[in-house]
């Protein structure tokens, strides 16, 4: 294992001395993270990084396998494109957590923001506290679990993939284009692995899944006019 | 009777508002409830560069030799800071259409065209068909809001990057790409259910503002080691602020898309009302890059409605150091532009999935025709630029143009013809 003392360096130093370190097949201890920004973007290989602190916005971005481990909160934008390894955030994240995620896990500790889960294609998102407006929309592929409360909108017009929440209201807080259904058996097993290899305590069975309608259109309301449209008087 | 006062047919009456079309329209809305979706893009008669003209060499300055002298049209962009700048043979791209939108043969033959040629291809929303990858000179990969198709892989296998904001035909607005074009094909490459109509985000997920762009495009720039170009593409609307910010961003280069640029589908209303066409567009793109001093560093890239070599030799002489196209390349296959690429239809194999229209198009006869309307253009606007006296396309100045209308003149600040004088200050370049 090797310490890196990331305290005033710029991004591209950073990001090339973990490039550099990662390539010696080491596992890497970065302290005065300073939120930095684009932590660990495009990173390979196979080992563990972890922060001492908290890192900005697009941390992990199109990183292609190694698991980095944040002690502290991590921006916005966090593992966005990813496309393989872990991303653990042992505090929060801002929003639009995983945006466009292709592979991969990203496990938030504390809360999200809104917008998690925004146009992910594959992979996992798991986030053990709350999250806010819009989360999963558009995703195209890949799991979301939220254990906590989540706001509204959610799932707005997935075209694939799946959600998990255990939110008890959130049948009032669906997207468009979605439906809300008991978890399958199948689906149990899979989030149970998954908080078995996170150390998350939590059950499975109370949990609903929200997946996208797949058959016909969408539908989308463009304006919302107070009035109640009825039909013509005969 | 007479012959004078007979009654005149009601079809043979000029319409104003009431014109065919908006009748249509209004009897659309009324049986649908809804906005119509047409393909190609607007219809609108825009002011155009055909509104002005290139002044020829005479005494004043010395013509070039049409046909034993040279004119390098050899053009390098995007090397504000990446190592490796986007060269390409001629000023002519081939822009953004995607895979889904277009076949896989057409978009093959546009590929296998810039090879011909020695141009770019951009393989526009949806991901990049490794046909594409494998058969194009040099590669421009999109990143589009939605991000289908799209990994890290892509950025790999690309030349130059070109993150979208927008496109002309129907700026502010999300992608649109009928269920008639989502095949089982299409629906894997895309991740999406077959059938089902898309409308993808009309904003990224990872960029929420400009401040955050700025950090977007640094991310690009690890990823990339600083390697490859980064373009930003903006729909023509707010140009100069819009440039500005895009500069400001770290980008090395910027598109312009006007409104004329085409679509694969979109509503109506949108591609005739909403954005500014190219030529006034340009302008204002210029004069934002000369005002923050920057002219010389960013690549200007110009799309929207580009259809022959005296638009790209007066888009030059306005500022644009290349132009992109992409109807025009279509048209050259075959294309009619018969307005319905969203129905997926296409008689020509181009603008459908169907595995049996798509049969009608000859890959390698359509990429020799691609090639030949690119070199044509090109033979154009060298025999313009050297009538001009110009050894070298980007030698174009836009005081070798006059406007040909009281309009163009106004819009672009190039003096009207016969003249060397504009309107005011307020107005175009000078």
């Amino acid at each position: 294992m090797v310490s890196l003392d990331i305290a005033g360096m710029s991004t591209q130093d950073v990001n090339r001395k973990l490039k550099e370190l990662i390539r010696q097949d080491d596992d890497i201890v970065v302290k005065n993270p300073h939120s930095v920004h684009n932590f660990a973007t495009a990173l390979k290989g196979s080992r563990t990084v972890s922060v001492e602190g908290s890192t900005g916005f697009y941390t992990g971005g199109f990183l292609q396998g190694p698991s980095i481990i944040i002690k502290g909160n991590t921006g916005l934008y966090t593992g966005d494109n990813m496309g393989a390894g872990e991303i653990i955030v042992e505090m929060n994240t801002g929003s639009n957590c995983a945006p466009s995620m292709v592979g991969g896990t990203i496990v938030v500790k504390g809360h999200s923001g809104s917008r998690a889960g925004w146009g992910m294609k594959g992979g996992n998102l798991i986030v053990c506290g709350d999250v806010g407006l819009w989360c999963g929309k558009m995703t195209l592929g890949g799991r979301i679990i939220f254990l906590g409360k989540v706001g509204k909108g959610i799932g707005e017009s997935m075209y694939n993939g799946v959600i998990h929440v255990l939110d008890p209201d959130v049948e009032d807080k669906l997207g468009g284009n979605v439906t809300l259904i008991s978890i399958e058996d199948k689906e149990k097993k899979a989030v149970e692995a998954l908080f078995k290899k996170y150390n998350i305590e939590q059950g499975v069975d109370d949990f609903k899944s929200i997946v996208p309608n797949v058959s016909g259109r969408h539908e989308y309301v463009l304006f919302k006019p107070t009035h109640k449209r009825t039909e013509a008087p005969k | 009777m007479t012959e004078n006062t007979k009654k005149v047919k009601v079809k043979d009456i000029q319409r104003g508002v009431w014109n065919p079309e908006t009748i249509s329209e209004i009897k659309y809305k009324a049986a649908t409830g809804k906005h119509r979706i047409r393909g190609c893009g607007s219809t609108q008669k825009y002011p155009s560069f055909d509104d002005l003209l290139v002044l020829p060499s005479q005494l004043s300055r010395l013509s070039i030799d049409t046909y034993r002298e040279d004119c390098r049209t050899q053009t390098v962009l995007g090397s504000r800071f990446a190592k490796n700048p986007l060269v390409i043979e001629t000023p002519i791209m081939i822009s953004g259409m995607s895979y889904g939108a277009l076949s896989k043969e057409s978009k093959t033959a546009l590929a296998k065209s810039t090879q011909i040629v020695g141009t770019s291809i951009n393989n526009g929303e949806g991901g990049l068909l490794p046909e594409e990858r494998d058969n194009s000179y040099k590669q421009v990969v999109q990143i589009t809001p939605s991000r289908m198709g799209f990994s890290l892989a892509n950025i790999e296998a690309a030349d130059a990057l070109e993150v979208i904001c927008g496109i002309g035909a129907k700026p502010g607005l999300s992608g649109h790409l009928m269920g008639s074009k989502i095949t089982k094909e299409i629906a894997e490459f895309r991740q999406l259910p077959e059938g089902i109509d898309l409308h993808s985000h009309p904003r990224h997920g990872d960029i929420f503002g400009a401040d955050d762009m700025v950090l977007k495009i640094q991310e690009l720039r690890d990823v990339t080691d600083w390697k490859i170009p980064i373009f930003v593409k903006i729909a023509a609307g707010r140009v100069k602020e819009d440039v500005k910010i895009a500069a400001k961003t770290g980008v090395d280069g910027i598109v312009i898309d006007g409104s004329e640029g085409g679509t694969g589908a979109a509503p109506v209303v949108a591609t005739a009302h909403l954005g500014i066409p190219t030529l006034p567009a340009i302008v204002q793109a210029t004069r934002a890059l000369e005002e923050m001093g920057l002219k010389e560093e960013i690549s200007l890239i110009v799309s929207g409605g580009i259809k022959d070599g005296s638009d790209v030799v007066k888009a030059m002489a306005l500022g644009a150091d290349a132009v992109a196209i992409g109807t025009g390349t279509m048209i050259a296959m075959g294309c009619v532009v018969c307005l319905r690429c969203h129905e997926g239809k296409c008689a020509f194999g181009i603008g459908t999935q169907d595995p049996e229209r798509r049969k009608k198009l000859d890959i390698d006869d359509a990429a020799q025709k691609v090639a030949n309307y690119i070199q044509g253009m090109t033979y154009e606007a060298v025999l313009i630029a050297k009538a001009a006296g110009k050894t070298a396309l980007a030698n174009m100045e836009r005081e070798d143009l006059r406007s040909m209308t009281l309009e163009s003149c106004a819009m672009t600040g190039i003096p009207l013809m016969g003249t060397n004088y504009t309107f005011t200050d307020a107005f175009g370049f000078f």
